[in-house]
């Protein structure tokens, strides 16, 4: 085998090669990103505790709970503990560039024990009714400290004169699983009651969901369905599901947008397989003489076929390779532009692999034109062909 | 005056390199087919809004709001404010052409499964007179004011369970029966309309979310909106249902934008990439023909010229491949969920002319880069040089 040849082939046109590689840099970047969207969408759903469940109206998620339905949960066997949220949906800066989520100060982080404390101290959350925790992410995109106050707009819960709502860090976390969005804000619910039945502030007073923690070795399922039967006749009927199934209903409201990425990452897949396509045709034509040569030498068809596939595998996989590299590079400015709609963007290894293996796909099916077509080579006509 | 080669050269040559311009034609062309397939998506989804917005209708929302979901009145200061605002112009009965409506999101089942956000609006009579005959219906009747009937957009029974004319649809546990399909274009075409007072009673939401009312002609709703802002009865944040349903897209044209943006630049960077290959061999091949231009008289810059034409004809080739992939989506249903109200809306695909003027420009603009260096590099050779090459 001369692999000194296959080295100068693709050295023979530096310029073309290098350009080669680079719209392959560019198609398996945007394949890798595309694959990524797609992973980070479900990411809420797979990565759900199944020790949680949620009870929501059936109604609509718009329609908040009875206070009392708090208690009356607890009352059931099989639950732990049932901790308050309510969605804030405020402003920063004039913008939606977080979320906020009023939450039981005493409940919360033991509910959820994946939200661990890296700054500050989860106690100052219990003493200051103006307090809030907020996530790693949050913090770095504005740079917010613990002792920081962070003014919020209203939206639903508006102040007089149109005031901002004014939190006070006192920690930030960071969450150990994908189901906790670290671009979030959570803040004492009752210091949202009491305001609004201070009449400081106006909107509808209740409670968004309850997520109800698991007694050990309680069966979820069950105890989901004494929940509804619980509330079936009361003033709001329920819908009780595991954390996975309500994070589920976000995504379904998507729609057709993942359909519609995977059709995007078709459609670059398919111009990076002509634009490979080409390269290696036009090399394939100008090698005619060289292949003549080596088979008058007395190579095989083998080693001409070979020579092509492997010349144009050697170009994907660099390709391919500093693509994902990109990819990877990218990960962190790129995470923290998009943390609103791809709260994990994370390259995974399952995702360069994926990357990698297109890249060597279109590396084998577009080498094979010009190979088969080296292998069929007569060295006598080869040989008169010009260039 | 330059004397260019003839341009019919480059065109011809074009062809006699066939295979490898059908390949970079079609690379161009499904770069710019995402491109258009994302920008026909915004069309589709921002036209469904803006063309339905008029300008001399007024949308009252509670200051701060955003959206109707998160505005509320009190039954009586909304009444209050209608009264109060002589800009609402009066029917024929000297009655002021202003509706309540509630609007709240349900969960329903959709056909194909999963469950989805439907908008459910409950309307006073002086809704139908504002829409005008903009409000049509296509199917069954109009509910009967003060029944529990309904009447569902003409998206809906093709998408959602029980929204045929004759099906029982049950809000919270009040049942209602679908009596009739509207058309009214825009993103009403996916909701439930019904009387307000009994979607209230249903709904156990005594607040309505906001107050329609067409203006009287030559009002000026800025200084409407500004009068209301810090008015002491009752405070209002008012815009023109125009601006108000402008409002509601920012959200996904914001993202689609972008998403099309990224893609569009950086699927381009790997056009322009194979563009520019495709030129490099397409001028190799022709060095011989280069250097009997340049020995014949033809000055660099003019030959410069001719192929960076042939590079952009080799960009609107793929421009139009573009295109023709792109059409077929025209006119395509689909649904996805408008965040700015979290509710899923239905609209179509559409391929404008904007859509695809941007495509062949934009496939041009590719051509045209990736010829650039292919091109001086052709017109720099040595005549000796080139013509010594057999």
């Amino acid at each position: 085998m001369p692999w000194i040849l296959l080295v100068k082939n693709i050295a023979a046109h530096p310029f073309r090669t290098f350009l080669t590689i680079g719209s392959l840099i560019v198609a398996v970047f945007l394949l890798c990103f595309l694959k990524t969207a797609l992973v980070s969408l479900q990411a809420g759903v797979n990565s759900s505790a199944s020790n949680r469940l949620i009870v929501q109206s059936a109604v609509s998620l718009f329609v908040d709970l009875p206070l009392n339905y708090q208690t009356k949960i607890e009352g059931i066997d099989g639950v732990d503990e049932v901790c308050k949220f309510q969605w804030f949906g405020g402003l920063y800066r004039d913008q939606m560039q977080f979320a906020q989520f009023g939450i039981d100060a005493d409940r919360f982080l033991s509910a959820y024990p994946e939200v661990n404390v890296i700054a500050g101290d989860a106690k100052d959350l219990e003493a200051r009714r103006t307090a809030c925790i907020i996530g790693t992410k949050m913090a770095d995109a504005f740079g917010f400290q613990v002792g920081d106050t962070i003014p919020i707009q209203g939206t639903i819960f508006t102040r007089p004169e149109n005031e901002p709502w004014v939190f006070d860090v006192v920690a930030i976390y960071e969450s150990t699983s994908p189901n906790v969005d670290e671009n979030t804000m959570f803040f004492r619910w009752d210091y949202l009651d009491e305001t609004l039945e201070a009449g400081s502030a106006y909107g509808p007073r209740g409670v968004g969901v309850y997520v109800i923690k698991l007694a050990t070795g309680a069966d979820g399922t069950a105890v989901a369905r004494t929940v509804d039967e619980r509330f079936a006749n009361d003033s709001q009927r329920v819908q009780t599901t595991t954390e996975a199934e309500f994070q589920r209903q976000f995504v379904s409201m998507l729609g057709s947008v993942p359909t519609f990425l995977s059709s995007i990452g078709g459609g670059v897949l398919f111009a990076i397989f002509l634009a490979v396509l080409n390269t290696m045709l036009m090399a394939g034509r100008e090698r005619t003489r060289d292949l003549g040569v080596l088979k008058a030498l007395g190579f095989g068809n083998a080693v001409a076929f070979t020579l092509l596939i492997l010349e144009s595998l050697l170009i994907c996989t660099i390709g391919g390779a500093l693509g994902v590299g990109l990819a990877k590079l990218t990960e962190a400015p790129l995470g923290s532009g998009l943390r609103m709609i791809l709260p994990t963007y994370v390259i995974g290894s399952e995702t360069a692999i994926f990357g990698m293996g297109l890249a060597l796909g279109i590396g084998v099916v577009a080498g094979l034109a010009p190979a088969w077509r080296a292998a069929g080579l007569k060295p006598v006509d080869a040989l008169r062909s010009e260039a | 005056m330059l004397s260019l080669p003839p341009l019919s050269y480059n065109i011809r040559s074009l062809f006699v390199r066939w295979s490898s311009t059908l390949l970079t034609v079609i690379g161009i062309g499904a770069t710019v087919a995402v491109l258009a397939g994302i920008l026909a998506l915004q069309q589709g989804f921002a036209s469904l809004y803006s063309d339905a917005g008029r300008e001399d209708v007024a949308i009252f929302l509670r200051p701060g709001a955003t959206s109707e979901g998160e505005s509320a009145f009190q039954r009586e200061r909304a009444e209050i404010l209608i009264k109060g605002t002589p800009e609402i112009a009066l029917d024929g009965d000297g009655q002021p052409l202003a509706s309540g409506e509630i609007y709240l999101a349900v969960r329903r089942a959709k056909l194909d499964g999963g469950e989805t956000n439907v908008p459910i609006r409950g309307v006073q009579p002086a809704s139908f007179a504002i829409a005008g005959e903009a409000f049509r219906i296509v199917e069954g009747e109009n509910f009967t004011p003060g029944s529990n009937e309904v009447i569902v957009g003409r998206a809906l029974p093709r998408r959602i369970q029980n929204c045929q004319v004759g099906q029982e649809i049950v809000f919270n546990t009040t049942p209602f029966t679908v009596v009739g399909v509207f058309d009214y274009e825009g993103p009403f075409q996916s909701e439930v309309w019904g009387d307000i007072d009994r979607m209230s009673e249903a709904l156990k939401r005594p607040i309505w979310n906001r107050v329609l009312a067409r203006v009287k002609p030559g009002t000026d709703i800025e200084a409407l909106a500004e009068r209301l802002e810090d008015d002491k009865q009752v405070p209002a944040k008012v815009l023109s249902e125009r601006a108000y349903l402008t409002g509601q897209t920012k959200i996904l044209t914001a993202l689609l934008y972008i998403l099309g943006g990224l893609l569009g630049s950086v699927m381009g960077v790997a056009a322009v990439f194979t563009g520019t290959n495709t030129m490099m061999s397409a001028i190799a091949a022709r060095r011989r023909e280069i250097g009997i231009l340049l020995a014949i008289g033809f000055r660099p810059f003019p030959i410069f010229l001719s192929f960076v034409f042939e590079a952009i004809v080799l960009g609107l080739l793929g421009g139009v491949v573009g295109c023709l992939m792109v059409m077929p989506l025209h006119g395509v249903d689909t649904g996805t969920t408008n965040f700015a109200t979290f509710t899923e809306v239905a609209f179509a695909f559409r391929v404008t002319p904007t859509v695809l003027g941007t495509a062949v420009i934009f496939a041009c603009a590719l051509g045209l880069v990736g010829g650039l260096i292919p091109a001086a590099l052709a017109a720099l050779k040595d005549p000796v040089e080139a013509l010594r090459h057999r």
